[in-house]
């Protein structure tokens, strides 16, 4: 509720009419600015205008019905369709009998059933990593590679701290050509963690912080490794594990990840 | 309650609304159903986060940010960027009071189509508040949080928006031509 100050301006008096028009206001700031329309005309007159815009737009703004094939796209965000095994083109020399797809199709249904990095990689931090590539590939499809655009640390830190409080360290290394971009949000091992995104030229470097459970740590020390031709590095500092990504040179990471502890001030 | 649970309590009720206010602020249906399908994938990324929340506040920030990042991309003059936005406050309320008699005025039977060609006229970051109030029907308390923004700003741009509205329904005569 909005509490009414003293009626010092006609701007106050107007924005307080839509207030009261809305609802917003509080009793006693009602009955303040039924006072007030029963002594001014001006104010009266303002009030049926907007009555009546509102009606207007009460009475003919549809609301939109979302069609059978956006729905369909959106249920399939979370129940993907199943994987059919086709051949491109049937050649009639090789041509497959249907015993043959059939198999094939159950081995890929039980090949995305069971989850691909689940079946090859048993490893977690490989686990990690895998599942840090994909999401960082899967941003770059996306319209923009983050949530929160922002070339500023002061607005991206506090964006994670209201969506996830947590507040990773949010650096600016603009100076050394890698401008923060902006930041989103991941899900790692089913838990929400901060991705912070920066820009190399054209490129794109994903830093994601995953908070650290209790004293288990995956990663160990500066440790690179590649994935589908992307390099991930990944350390670590006090709270967090760390894992830069990007499909820059190995050796431009190496610096960017050395750049990142040397401001950080973690080493 | 998994995840997917979450999704389909937290996110599928709402896809009309979502669908509605992308329409809004990218002005055509077929580039909203894109932005409304990109910002259910950062829902569901985000789903834990839904929960104790108003999953339909929850849901259109999302739609609004999504559609930002959109119209940044295929639009970027549509922005107006938050370092314009004092002047822009203050030029707004200074235009509040201007006014054509109100009996030359039949606001409430203005055309649908003209009244949809002013709204869409509107600077975006008034129609964005006009639409969370009016369409959405979302309090001043909510939109506040769905554009990070004071509530003295919802109110200004709203006050703002809808003087804007009048102001351009009169001026185009009774609801025949386009705007003003």
């Amino acid at each position: 509720m909005i509490k009414t100050p003293s009626w010092s301006s006609r701007e106050e008096s107007i924005l307080l009419l839509n207030a009261y028009l809305d609802n917003e206001l509080d009793a006693a700031s009602v009955l303040d600015v039924e006072r007030r329309l029963a002594a001014d005309p001006a104010l009266k007159a303002e009030h049926d205008r907007l009555k009546q815009l509102q009606s207007a737009l009460a009475s003919q703004l549809a609301r939109e019905q979302a069609s059978e094939d956006l729905k369909r796209r959106i249920t399939e965000i979370v129940d993907p369709p199943p994987v059919v095994a086709k051949p491109f083109r049937p050649s009639p020399r090789t041509a497959y009998g249907w015993p043959q797809l059939a198999a094939a199709a159950a081995l890929a249904a039980v090949v995305a059933g069971a989850g691909v990095f689940g079946l090859l990689r048993p490893d977690p931090l490989s686990n990690d990593i895998a599942a840090i590539v994909a999401d960082h590939r899967r941003a770059l499809l996306a319209a923009a590679p983050y949530d929160v655009a922002s070339s500023d640390q002061h607005t991206v830190k506090p964006w994670f701290d209201s969506k996830l409080a947590l507040s990773p360290q949010v650096l600016d290394l603009a100076t050394w050509g890698y401008p923060l971009a902006g930041g989103r949000v991941e899900i790692l091992n089913g838990k929400p963690v901060p991705v912070l995104v920066y820009k190399r030229r054209a490129h794109v470097i994903s830093v994601v912080a995953a908070p650290r459970d209790g004293e288990k740590s995956v990663a160990t020390s500066v440790r690179p490794a590649t994935r589908d031709g992307y390099s991930v590095i990944t350390w670590q500092s006090r709270d967090f594990d760390y894992f830069a990504v990007s499909d820059v040179a190995e050796s431009e990471l190496s610096d960017f990840v050395a750049r990142w502890r040397e401001v950080s001030g973690d080493r | 309650m998994d995840d997917r649970q979450r999704f389909a309590e937290a996110v599928l009720p709402h896809v009309d609304d979502a669908l509605s206010l992308a329409r809004w602020l990218t002005g055509n249906l077929t580039d909203a159903e894109d932005v409304v399908q990109e910002a259910c994938i950062r829902a569901f990324r985000a789903i834990s986060s839904a929960r104790n929340v108003n999953s339909r506040a929850w849901l259109l920030a999302i739609v609004r940010n999504t559609a930002f990042t959109w119209i940044a991309k295929n639009r970027p003059k549509a922005v107006v960027t938050t370092d314009d936005d004092d002047t822009f406050e203050r030029a707004g309320l200074e235009m509040v009071e201007t006014q054509t008699s109100p009996e030359a005025i039949l606001i409430e039977k203005t055309e649908s189509e003209h009244l949809h060609a002013v709204i869409a006229a509107l600077p975006l970051s008034y129609r964005e508040v006009l639409v969370l109030r009016e369409i959405e029907g979302l309090s001043y308390q909510e939109i506040a949080k769905t554009l990070a923004i004071p509530i003295g700003s919802v109110m200004s741009r709203l006050a703002r928006a809808r003087s804007l509205l009048i102001q351009r329904i009169g001026t185009t005569g009774k609801g025949k031509a386009g705007v003003a």
